[in-house]
């Protein structure tokens, strides 16, 4: 997978243009690259819709979501949700009118997500779920359809595949 | 007139549980703070590299009894002298961990409840405010508009004071709070937490200009700051250590000349040095005659030389005045404080309708 990312890059298009090295499969060589697969996503998205995020500390999650959150019209620019574990964005585009930003990082057993109520929060109209660090949560991912982004950081950038 | 007021104060907001009896004079004039405990989770949450919400309040139910019992005694409502032990009770209703304020919240109700006695639900962030008023020296130079620092492991905003409780927000982190850079950076060095403490220790024996990190948006014109950036460069000085014979993730060992001191002196250099800069730059913007430092961050040593070297040098005439490093990290007496502020301006809730805001912003 990886070789036939660089064979693609060697071709010469223009170092902005986001290309699919594959399905689903987007490659990130800066943060102005983040936008493009954020619209992808934002119109794959639907109310009651998981998202999780698996990538490294530094891996652009967070950075992704800021994308994600202006593609669909929010008005706050998303922050680290690391120590609130939740933060919640008014957004207008679509059927998506609220944004949850979640994050598990400090997550050590499922339980610990009891109280942030995700199932009720979700539940509530034209809400969409976008869920950091989800291999600290899987049980309580197993239960919910979701579709994954995975980042991973590369030599030279980032990439970032969409998978179910 | 009664010419003291015994406020109650309640914290809950997140790693700390504390209570505090704080007496103000009706005008503010006297400030005095009577007792003042706090009971800290950090050792159980080291264990999971930060604050777990559960367990955060649960260790909160048991400790808030027995915070309680010791500063009002066992017998709160038949003190002697006075009809109750406190006149008000001033609680953080947010932000913070929803589960945690709880805790603190009902526990305010439930003496609202007995008592009579008015309740004021407190912004944490005010709270770390007026932390830096439970100084007398500070009381006393203090004038507006001030400019403060608020600097902590989920916040990092620059706030303009105009007066007491009327605050605008003019330049904020747009990821990571400082706090949280010191505690990820110390994460992607194998190191402990909370980060900031490890990471100064270990740069009292570096040089700071041994690595060459990321000072984002240091001179652009915005307020604004971001600490992100940080993690994807330290994570390439590990890679690049670690190929050392030596690599220093594991064994601390130095690569080459430079050495895991060096590495966490450049990670404080480089954070300080975008908090210092942005609040002079606010501060000149705003016309601050008062400089305020508050925050857990700013119990860095660093972080409080600094930024009173370039406010003494670039801004003579204006106060530094910086929190007591005591009262840095989360504690109620500062809500107790904060709470004052507000009900000395006559506001106070009414406890039935007290509920977390978790996402409360000043």
């Amino acid at each position: 997978m990886k070789r036939k990312i660089h064979s693609l890059s060697k071709s010469g298009s223009s170092a902005r243009r986001v290309e699919r090295a594959s399905v689903g499969m987007t490659r990130v060589r800066n943060v102005h690259d983040w936008p493009s697969v954020a619209r992808d996503i934002a119109t794959k998205l639907r109310p009651g819709s998981v998202l999780a995020l698996q990538g490294p500390l530094g891996a652009g999650k967070t950075t992704f979501v800021q994308a994600l959150a202006s593609v669909l019209g929010a008005t706050r620019v998303p922050k680290s949700p690391t120590f609130s574990m939740l933060r919640t964005y008014r957004v207008h585009r679509g059927p998506i009118r609220r944004l949850l930003h979640v994050d598990a990082y400090r997550i050590e057993h499922e339980r610990d997500l009891a109280p942030l109520d995700l199932d009720v929060e979700l539940s509530e109209p034209g809400t969409a779920l976008v869920l950091e660090w989800p291999e600290n949560v899987k049980k309580w991912l197993a239960r919910r359809p979701h579709a994954t982004l995975v980042i991973r950081i590369q030599k030279d950038g980032r990439t970032a595949r969409l998978s179910r | 007139m009664k010419k003291l007021i015994r406020i109650l104060g309640l914290e809950t907001s997140c790693d700390e549980t504390s209570v505090a009896l704080l007496d103000v004079g009706v005008r503010g004039e006297t400030v005095r703070l009577v007792k003042h405990v706090i009971s800290s989770q950090i050792d159980i949450h080291a264990k999971y590299g930060g604050v777990v919400p559960e367990v955060a309040a649960r260790t909160h139910v048991a400790e808030v009894v027995s915070l309680l019992t010791s500063v009002l005694g066992r017998r709160p409502l038949e003190a002697k002298g006075r009809a109750t032990a406190f006149d008000a009770i001033a609680v953080t209703r947010g932000p913070g961990l929803a589960t945690a304020l709880r805790v603190g919240i009902q526990a305010a109700q439930t003496l609202a409840w007995i008592t009579g006695k008015p309740v004021i639900g407190v912004n944490h962030l005010e709270g770390h405010l007026a932390s830096a008023w439970l100084l007398p020296e500070n009381r006393r130079r203090w004038t507006f508009p001030a400019l403060a620092l608020l600097v902590s492991g989920g916040h990092t905003e620059l706030v303009v004071m105009r007066d007491y409780c009327r605050y605008d927000v003019i330049g904020s982190t747009r990821d990571d709070a400082a706090g949280e850079a010191f505690d990820k950076s110390a994460k992607l060095l194998g190191l402990g937490y909370p980060g900031g403490p490890v990471i100064s220790r270990f740069a009292l024996k570096g040089r700071d200009d041994a690595y060459k990190l990321p000072r984002p948006m240091l001179h652009d014109a915005s307020l604004d700051m971001s600490f992100s950036g940080l993690k994807t460069a330290i994570r390439r000085e590990v890679e690049i250590g670690n190929r050392e014979p030596f690599g220093f993730a594991q064994g601390r060992l130095g690569t080459g000349n430079r050495s895991i001191n060096d590495l966490c002196a450049s990670i404080e250099a480089a954070i300080v040095a975008v908090l210092v800069a942005k609040t002079i730059r606010a501060a000149k913007q705003t016309k601050a005659k008062t400089v305020l430092l508050v925050g857990g961050v700013s119990a860095n040593a660093r972080l409080r030389e600094d930024l009173t070297r370039a406010v003494r040098r670039e801004l003579p005439k204006v106060a530094m005045l910086k929190t007591p490093v005591k009262y840095a990290t989360d504690n109620a007496a500062m809500i107790a404080a904060a709470g004052a502020w507000r009900l000395l301006r006559g506001e106070t809730h009414d406890w039935k309708k007290l509920d977390a805001e978790p996402e409360l912003s000043l």
